[in-house]
């Protein structure tokens, strides 16, 4: 910043370095104290726990949606570890031991994802770790993971185009989120479309196969707009759509630019009938942060709501709100770290019953094709992909800011990890036992869906 | 007279744009549109100006290297979202309660903190810099760190065509939540002028800044004077966070998004007259607005850095500064 006036300041290096110390410090113990305070903490863990490494941001830009994920993976944790919610049939523990979380804040940093991943494995010796929530984090991780050869369990619905054996993906690939929501946006709203998303990778990626889909619908794109992380200024570009005329947008904004962006578009005169808004990362609990007056109308898909009406969900939701409040709600993010939490402790709770080791081979092999009955219905693990059957759903908000599921499939899908639109005929499938050698595979064919 | 400054624009261009408007063909870059651009420039100005004159006290007038001045936005904000949470307030009720809070913990700031680093501009910058992570992690521990709802004044809701199709249907318009953004940020800025320059504490604040001994000497109470500005500096950052409250969003990060902008608008405009924010951010807001409109967002936003960056290597002072000597 321009300060004409410093050169009479009586800074010398001394003090320089005392002050830059104590704020660089500062900022670290702020980075690092931030996540240890988990509502179980001191309870009693027994003897030899299992240590499991628990990696959400607390703080920074990306803390609003990571801790809500913190949050319901400590849900699972804590049913685990008492024995209670969907674990109720196991008895308290994983076959006698219980789960101690190993809590790091990365500070919503992606280089911090990296080292305190290397800091959770080496250190403190975790047997897994649940965690990320932005692709920029996984792929900071991703190296350390497959390096190390240790296992990650990855909650969040993602662009796709990545196979690993270190991770199990247990969010929506794009054949359970994109390929279906853009065929109705298509069929419903008319063939134009305006695609809006944060600028970096997933949102990109994401809006790349979206286009590629509509395309193949017979539609066009009249817009791609990418807005800077953390950006609440969407004047500009709802002038774009207005300007463009589309039939329906589809948004990928993330984080905190969601409210603001659903305010400034009914504020500049745009209702839900006119041009509908089709979202992605749009949930339950961004809604309740902008007013649902801003959303009803508009559209989201997802695999989960929290008004899908199963008996599980319904437990889940009272859980979740008996341990953090009643004016919390549940989204779908949420419901993944919540559900791949019991798929962890179910491969963990084979491996100790059969009388192996927790090593990240064995619960490679035992979570490959682990099945859940999870809030959205039955869920399972591919054993040939490593992602998730899910359900696709497409929820229309109403205005007491819960969703109205429009479109639901009758079972959960078999995963895709690679865009069929795109690369036709990839696929991944790893070898049994993993060897870890690369899974991808060129089928040339057109891929029926799979349901379980 | 920035308000003006538009409708003259249309009144030269009407007959062009109506012309336009019946032929107006799909997408592409129709006058329509790029008016319609000006006129969201100005809504971005409107919150440029709002969030940039606290900064404009604080740094402009005390010379204060304010790191902080987001986090004074924020608490702003959140202090709409109790007052309305608990006691079911409008927004524009609470506005003087988040111009009250923010300014007493300005003053508790300055009366810790600011006080003990005058003239050490490094140390403040840290010291400011520390208290935004602070006050952000306060904020965090209390309200956690979900979004929060601030509810918008229904009556604010809609929009003023200011330019209509043969159907009735609004070409150009502007939402009344912009322009009553405009309109208090203007109101505030004459506020702020007025005091400074028409009244007696206003020509203390000026004494003291200029020569803090001679106004000493001459029974002016500087410590009070300091904490009294502080003190409304911050104030003003809190009303802008409460304004702002129901169109972006409230969360504990949300002041570090206006802190580069209040700073631009600060440092461009010029740090001695008050008059330099508006200009800083007309120029800024409707450079912004034009360039995202050709290119897109990002693109404009490291366009605009640059620029300013250039600015204030050939003219550190900003645009409008009366030369002094030394």
């Amino acid at each position: 910043m321009a300060k004409p006036h410093v050169s009479d300041t009586n800074l010398n290096r001394r003090k320089f370095i005392q002050y830059g110390s104590l704020a660089v410090g500062s900022t670290i113990v702020a980075a690092c104290t931030g996540g240890g305070s988990g509502p179980s903490e001191s309870a009693d863990l027994g003897e030899d726990p299992i240590k499991v490494g628990v990696m959400y941001s607390t703080t920074g830009t990306i803390a609003i949606v990571e801790k809500s994920l913190q949050d319901a993976t400590f849900l699972a944790i804590e049913q685990i570890n008492t024995g209670t919610g969907p674990w109720e049939a196991n008895g308290a523990g994983i076959a006698g031991k219980k789960i101690e979380k190993v809590v790091v804040n990365p500070d919503s940093n992606w280089d911090l994802y990296n080292q305190m991943s290397k800091r959770l494995i080496d250190e403190d010796q975790v047997v897994c770790v649940l965690g990320c929530y932005t692709s920029a984090s996984r792929k900071s991780v991703l190296p350390v993971f497959e390096e190390k050869d240790a296992i990650l369990y990855y909650p969040v619905y993602y662009e796709g185009n990545e196979c690993s054996s270190n991770v199990f993906y247990t969010g929506a690939a794009p054949n359970q989120q994109i390929t279906d929501s853009i065929p109705y946006c298509y069929e419903n709203f008319g063939p134009k479309g305006f695609f809006i998303g944060s600028d970096y990778i997933y949102p990109k990626e994401s809006n790349r196969i979206a286009k590629a889909e509509l395309e193949k619908a017979g539609g066009t794109v009249v817009g791609d707009e990418y807005a800077a992380l953390g950006t609440t200024e969407f004047i500009t570009i709802i002038n774009k759509i207005k300007a463009a005329k589309p039939d329906f947008v589809l948004s990928n904004l993330v984080g905190d630019s969601i409210p603001a962006f659903y305010r400034q578009f009914k504020d500049a005169g745009i209702t839900s009938d006119d041009i509908p808004i089709m979202a992605y990362p749009t949930t339950e609990e961004e809604i309740q942060a902008m007013g649902p007056e801003y959303s009803t109308g508009h559209y989201t898909s997802f695999n989960y709501f929290q008004t899908v009406d199963t008996p599980e969900n319904k437990a889940f939701v009272e859980q979740f709100k008996a341990m953090f409040g009643k004016g919390r709600v549940t989204n779908g993010v949420m419901e993944a770290a919540y559900l791949q939490t019991f798929f962890m402790a179910q491969a963990m709770k084979k491996i100790l019953e059969e009388g192996g080791e927790l090593t990240p081979g064995n619960i490679r092999e035992a979570t490959r094709g682990q099945e859940f009955d999870a809030p959205q219905g039955k869920v399972k693990i591919d054993p040939d992909n490593y992602h998730t059957y899910l359900y696709s759903r497409i929820g229309k908000w109403k205005e007491d800011g819960q969703a109205e599921i429009v479109f639901a499939t009758d079972a959960a899908v078999k995963p895709i990890a690679w865009s069929q639109t795109l690369y036709k005929g990839r696929v991944c499938e790893h070898t049994t036992p993993d060897d870890r050698s690369d899974p991808t595979k060129e089928t040339g064919k057109d891929l029926e869906p799979v349901f379980l | 007279m920035l308000a003006f400054d538009p409708s003259s624009v249309f009144l030269s261009t009407y007959l062009l744009a109506q012309e336009e408007a019946e032929a107006v063909a799909e997408g592409g870059f129709d006058i329509v549109t790029l008016l319609n651009q000006a006129l969201n420039g100005v809504g971005i100005v409107g919150i440029l100006l709002l969030t940039g004159l606290g900064l404009a006290i604080t740094f402009g007038v005390m010379r204060i290297i304010n790191l902080a001045h987001g986090e004074f936005i924020m608490l702003g904000a959140y202090v709409t979202f109790v007052f309305q949470d608990a006691f079911g307030m409008d927004l524009l009720m609470t506005i003087p309660f988040a111009f009250l809070v923010t300014a007493i913990i300005g003053a508790v700031v300055e009366l810790t903190i600011i006080r003990r680093l005058y003239g050490n501009p490094l140390e403040t910058l840290l010291a400011t810099w520390g208290l935004s992570i602070v006050l952000q992690g306060v904020v965090k521990l209390i309200f956690t760190a979900q979004l929060k709802y601030v509810k918008a004044p229904p009556y604010l809701s809609g929009n003023l065509p200011l330019l209509s199709d043969d159907a009735g249907g609004a070409l150009i318009s502007i939402s009344y939540y912009r322009m009553f953004i405009i309109a208090v940020a203007l109101a505030l800025l004459g506020l702020t002028m007025y005091l400074f320059y028409k009244t007696s504490w206003g020509r203390q604040i000026r004494a003291v800044t200029q020569n803090r001994d001679m106004a000493k000497c001459l029974g002016v109470n500087t410590k009070l004077v300091d904490m009294g500005t502080f003190a409304y500096g911050c104030g003003l950052a809190g009303v802008a966070g409460a304004v702002i409250s129901a169109l972006k969003t409230v969360a504990p990060p949300m002041g570090q998004d206006y802190l580069v902008d209040a700073w631009m608008v600060v440092v461009t405009g010029g740090v001695d007259k008050l008059i330099g924010v508006l200009a800083g951010s007309l120029l800024i807001g409707e450079a912004n607005a034009v360039i995202a409109f050709i290119l897109n967002d990002p693109t404009a936003r490291v366009i605009v850095l640059a620029a300013v960056i250039v600015l204030i290597r050939y003219r550190p002072e900003g645009l409008f500064t009366i030369q002094k000597r030394s």
